[in-house]
């Protein structure tokens, strides 16, 4: 009798347990089967290349975010960078006599350089201002998300950058074998940072500022170092999401990107990486990312008022936040 | 930095005493609801570069009310106590500009409405473009385009805001005309060409080689659409498109067959609205800008009409030149 309770209570347990390691993920299954028998496009070759276009952009944010959050800080600056990085790059990249700067169009090579350059530039000031002066990412980020935006308008003079080159729009509208860029590019930027968190030194080293940053000082890990990188590696990401956005809409708009930091955020949080810092994987964030574009996609195939989607993803993320308080209730 | 040094400028020469000069310029303010894209700057510039201010007749200052209804009250405030002769006004809402407008009224400052409308009957007068026009003649567009029959979607502003309403409104007297085509799906895109891009491509794998029009109820969102349609690997030519406000890119599709686009002539409705603020401050003052002679449609009627109606111009192959001309 007392062994059957047990053998019960374990049967449960695990099942707890297996809910909440593979919750989101299983959440992902669940909305897709419900979504191929509810609408007959949902599960077509060209729909699921749709949906994985329309995650590429803020999946890399989301992947760039993963880092930062990581180590316990937040980058609110990733919207701003986008469309900073947009209109630089794409100011090389035109074939506009007015909009582009002198000699354009350069090689799209150049122009992306150039965009990066923009976006790894943002973060490195972030990261400097978090890591060294001590500034609260919250508001280093806040501070840049107004500045970076600010420079995007003064920059382009509040005009869209137009006209852009073929060889530019190639990482938005190209394809490799029938799979668009953007989809190719995530996922070379997702396997990358795949290897880096879980094979790397930097990674551990990502890990262990974000988890205990005082025993990470203490065992030789140079935390401010680790602090200025991951913002780096989020602004030179926003960067390239800024380009390829640019590239799939035709032109670099000043308004490009607004409010894009809070689906990132979304996505990574919806993912199971804790804002507390030191737990979470990209793994996560690429469901998480895939969750938010799966809804959104099935949403609108059903005609559902997009209104609705935005009270979904809301819920989402609150849903996702008390599983890992669960979870940290009971480790 | 250029205005900064030209503001400067103007109050030193104030402060350096030459009172009549003072006295005899009227200062007008513009406060419009946000500089961040072209339309506005266009409708800015134009202002700028009416007649009027460049011989020194009139002095203009132009507040970015950066997309808040408080922003704009507060700059309301300041030109009240500034002691500005005339504002011209661009609200972002169409409610909430009417606080500040009865502040102006209140102490006795002419207020010229332009481009968006304000819920008030304290404005001397509007100049603006009639939405429910422009939605009707891009939607007829459309229609004549598939032959009045077929599948068409809408692509809407954000719910509410007043251009969305009118521009639904006559999209609609459009489609009354005709029964056989099925607006199969209707959605906003808030003015966004990324969101409409997205819309654009599920609404497409929803309704395989179901649809023949595509109704944007601006530009920015017919060019996304343009952009889904593109990478489904389909023919822009197989769609009706259309959009409405003639920015330069929308221009640029024109050009190259993807679009039909109706213009709203932002410089127009600025114009416009500054020859009758100078008029209400100075009553002998006859129009300066050339806007009257080109819109023999809109008469002067001595300044005293209380609304001005700046027709649209469709976007056509034959004039798309001279017009990306002007946006040099």
């Amino acid at each position: 009798m007392t062994a059957q309770t047990d053998k019960q209570r374990d049967a449960r347990a695990m099942a707890t347990e297996f809910a909440q390691k593979y919750g989101i993920l299983l959440a992902l299954v669940l909305v897709c089967v419900i979504l191929t028998f509810a609408n007959e496009y949902f599960l077509t070759g060209r729909n699921i290349i749709n949906v994985l276009r329309q995650t590429a952009i803020n999946g890399i944010l989301a992947i760039g975010m993963t880092f930062v959050i990581l180590t316990r800080g937040i980058d609110l600056s990733v919207g701003s960078v986008v469309a900073l990085a947009g209109v630089v790059s794409a100011s090389l990249a035109t074939t506009s006599t007015t909009a582009g700067i002198a000699g354009a169009p350069y090689p799209a090579l150049l122009a992306l350089f150039a965009g990066l350059i923009v976006g790894v530039a943002a973060g490195w000031v972030n990261g400097i201002i978090v890591s060294r002066y001590r500034v609260p990412a919250f508001v280093a980020t806040l501070g840049m998300l107004s500045a970076a935006r600010g420079l995007t308008l003064l920059y382009a003079g509040g005009k869209p950058v137009p006209a852009l080159t073929d060889g530019y729009r190639y990482i938005g509208t190209g394809d490799i074998l029938g799979v668009p860029m953007p989809v190719v590019i995530f996922a070379a930027v997702f396997f990358v940072a795949l290897w880096v968190l879980s094979q790397s030194r930097f990674g551990r080293q990502v890990y262990a500022a974000g988890g205990n940053p005082h025993a990470a000082r203490v065992s030789g890990i140079n935390v401010n170092r680790v602090k200025l990188m991951v913002y780096v590696i989020s602004g030179g990401l926003a960067g390239l999401a800024g380009m390829i956005l640019a590239a799939r809409t035709g032109s670099a708009l000043t308004q490009a990107g607004i409010a894009y930091e809070l689906d990132a955020i979304a996505a990574v949080v919806i993912g199971g990486t804790s804002l507390s810092g030191g737990v979470g994987k990209v793994t996560g964030t690429l469901i998480g990312a895939l969750l938010i574009a799966v809804v959104n996609n099935g949403l609108d195939l059903m005609g559902v008022e997009s209104y609705y989607q935005q009270v979904i993803k809301g819920g989402l993320i609150v849903a996702a936040v008390m599983l890992d308080q669960a979870r940290h209730k009971q480790g | 930095m250029i205005k900064a040094l030209k503001t400067m400028t103007a109050a030193t020469a104030i402060l350096a005493g030459t009172a009549a000069f003072a006295a005899d310029t009227p200062k007008i303010g513009a406060a419009v609801y946000g500089l961040n894209a072209e339309f506005m700057q266009i409708w800015a510039a134009a202002l700028e570069n009416h007649p009027a201010v460049k011989e020194g007749k009139v002095e203009v200052t132009v507040f970015d009310g950066r997309y808040d209804a408080l922003v704009q009250q507060e700059q309301f405030e300041t030109m009240i106590t500034q002691g500005y002769d005339a504002i011209i006004f661009v609200p972002i809402d169409i409610e909430a500009g009417a606080t500040a407008v009865q502040l102006a009224a209140d102490a006795g400052i002419p207020v010229f409405g332009s481009n968006t409308r304000v819920n008030s009957d304290l404005l001397t007068a509007y100049v603006g473009s009639d939405d429910v026009q422009s939605g009707y003649m891009e939607a007829k567009y459309v229609l004549d385009q598939i032959g009045c029959t077929g599948n068409v979607v809408i692509i809407e502003g954000p719910i509410g805001q007043s251009a969305q309403i009118q521009r639904l409104e006559g999209n609609q007297k459009a489609l009354a005309e005709c029964p056989d085509v099925k607006v199969v799906e209707q959605q906003t895109a808030n003015w966004s060409r990324a969101e409409a891009q997205t819309l654009m491509e599920n609404w497409l794998t929803a309704h395989p080689g179901e649809i023949a029009g595509i109704i944007g109820q601006n530009d920015e969102m017919a060019l996304g659409a343009i952009e889904a349609v593109k990478a489904a690997g389909l023919n822009v030519s197989d769609f009706a498109i259309a959009g409405i406000d003639g920015v330069t890119d929308a221009l640029l599709a024109v050009k190259a067959g993807d679009m039909a686009s109706i213009l709203q002539d932002g410089a127009a409705q600025a114009q416009g609205a500054l020859d009758l603020a100078i008029k209400a401050v100075q009553p002998d003052y006859e129009p300066m800008s050339p806007i009257w002679e080109a819109y023999p449609d809109m008469p002067w009627n001595g300044g005293a009409d209380a609304e001005y109606s700046v027709p649209w111009t469709p976007v056509t192959l034959d004039n798309v030149d001279a017009l990306l001309e002007l946006r040099q």
